[in-house]
């Protein structure tokens, strides 16, 4: 196993019980971002700070892996989510052993045992 | 300043757990250096992934090759068509007279099922097999553009007959649609004969001037890296990579896609053939299904894509799968290609793509656009 640290994007959970996603946005033209590099990767300008988004966000793509991964047990739902005002994200999806449709909204939950970041299709 | 591919050669491709990595590239350095009737180079550009330290090296000094640079490049499932590009631009800038490029990969020493997904990006943590990256694109172009799984599998079926002629190829079974469909599913909806098997091989070319009248001509080869693709894409990853490359290449080599003969392209998974197709401008964007039911891009129509069966039946031991592919359309563009012959081909081209980085529109692309020179 590496000793690099985990780079999967994390969530916090706020104080009405909502999650969002932890990440930084540039000081100067706004643009949101998952890691927090020393310049911008869009204007770069070295002006990143932390910064967090959600709760939601809207499924772009997704697909189903049913083959083994190391240290993983298949089947499992991933879709990547333009999340509301932030960046594109890969993620879980709980709960769900078929594709979600392009276009379905997701809320963030809590991150899941195996510390990949995860959503919820909203109903 | 003409730069020429003077001979190319291959390993045959397949799971070969009895050979070592240097006897693949012997195997495809000597074919290449013998049809190019040469006995030393200049310099030497190899391209592997997952090879081992020195794994050039190796090789090569144990076959009299040492004293000249030897370099080592990565660049994903283009790092062959990378040492290619490499070799083509020291030779174009007069650097090097005549320049050797390899690529080789051992997929069976380091797998024995998917690519395992690199555990220090973002998402390969997150448990991204490569075919679920590709499926992302299907299941997006499946949700704008109405691609039905009976295109997708299209890919294959057209792929599979054409390696039914090409002995080298790791895979040469026909199949149907329906076999197709029903083949294990891997990442929804692309199953298992919609991906390339893991395979061992290497290729080769010597690349270097014109030494006959009659030649096979480098007209341009451009090699970037993608943008970043984030919540700003509208379109699937690799898709704008490929275009930008690809536009470069035509403009460097004065053609359009109209004028391409014959192409190898990266078809990893069936819906990579169709988004390549579209961004290299042989269909518009959303219609690359409509090649495949007109039996455009199918052996005895106008633009052959993927003659020698594809990464999805030659197999795809990254490294080695783009100098395979520039072997593949010297093959035609000299007529040897066998029962995979297509009709006269005079200007053929090249593209691989490879990726694996989250958040980046892939880490390279190269296009390569080749003619046929006859005296």
């Amino acid at each position: 196993m590496t000793t690099t640290p985990d780079p999967r994007p994390q969530v916090v959970r706020s104080e009405d019980g909502t999650f969002h996603l932890i990440g930084s946005r540039c000081r100067s033209c706004g643009h949101p971002m998952l890691a927090l590099p020393p310049r911008c990767a869009s204007c770069l300008e070295p002006h990143v700070a932390d910064a967090t988004f959600g709760a939601s966000g809207t499924v772009w793509s997704s697909t189903v892996v049913r083959i083994a991964v190391p240290g993983r047990t298949p089947p499992y739902a991933l879709a990547y989510v333009d999340i509301d005002e932030g960046p594109r994200v890969l993620a879980h999806v709980i709960g769900h052993d078929e594709r979600v449709a392009v276009g379905q909204r997701v809320r963030l939950v809590s991150s899941s045992a195996a510390g990949d970041l995860t959503v919820q299709v909203l109903s | 300043m003409t730069v020429s591919i003077n001979g190319v050669g291959t390993s045959h491709f397949g799971k070969q757990a009895g050979l070592h990595p240097s006897q693949l590239i012997w195997q495809a350095t000597m074919e290449a250096m013998t049809d190019a009737d040469v006995s030393a180079v200049d310099a030497v550009y190899l391209g592997t992934v997952f090879g081992a330290p020195g794994v050039a090296q190796r090789a090569l000094h144990a076959m009299g090759v040492w004293g000249i640079p030897i370099i080592t490049v990565e660049n994903a499932c283009a790092s062959g068509t990378t040492a290619f590009h490499e070799a083509v631009a020291a030779t174009e800038s007069g650097r090097y007279g005549c320049v050797l490029a390899i690529g080789v990969e051992k997929m069976t020493d380091a797998f024995d099922g998917a690519i395992h997904p690199e555990s220090t990006d973002a998402e390969g943590r997150s448990g991204l097999a490569l075919p679920s990256l590709y499926a992302m694109a299907a299941s997006r172009y499946q949700a704008l553009y109405g691609l039905t799984d009976h295109d997708l599998a299209s890919v294959a079926v057209k792929n599979h007959g054409h390696a039914v002629h090409n002995p080298r190829a790791h895979h040469r079974t026909p199949h149907t649609v329906d076999e197709v469909l029903q083949s294990r599913m891997i990442a929804d909806p692309l199953t298992l004969l919609q991906c390339c098997p893991i395979a061992d091989g290497a290729a080769a070319a010597v690349i270097g001037r014109p030494t006959a009248a009659s030649h096979v001509a480098v007209r341009s080869s451009i090699l970037r890296s993608g943008a970043p693709w984030d919540h700003r894409s509208e379109h699937v990853w690799g898709f704008e990579l490929i275009a930008a490359t690809a536009a470069a290449a035509y403009e460097a080599a004065g053609i359009g896609p109209e004028d391409l003969d014959v192409l190898e392209c990266h078809d990893a998974f069936t819906i990579g053939e169709i988004v390549t197709t579209e961004a290299l401008g042989l269909a518009a964007e959303g219609e690359g299904a409509s090649l495949l039911r007109s039996g455009h891009t199918q052996l005895g129509g106008p633009q052959v894509v993927n003659p020698s069966g594809g990464l999805l039946s030659r197999g795809h031991p990254l490294g080695a799968t783009g100098l395979a592919q520039i072997a593949e359309i010297v093959w035609q563009l000299r007529g040897l290609a066998g029962g995979r012959q297509t009709a006269n081909p005079r200007i053929g081209a090249v593209e691989t793509m490879g990726g694996g980085v989250a958040g980046v529109d892939g880490n390279a692309c190269v296009v390569a656009i080749l003619e046929m020179i006859s005296a």
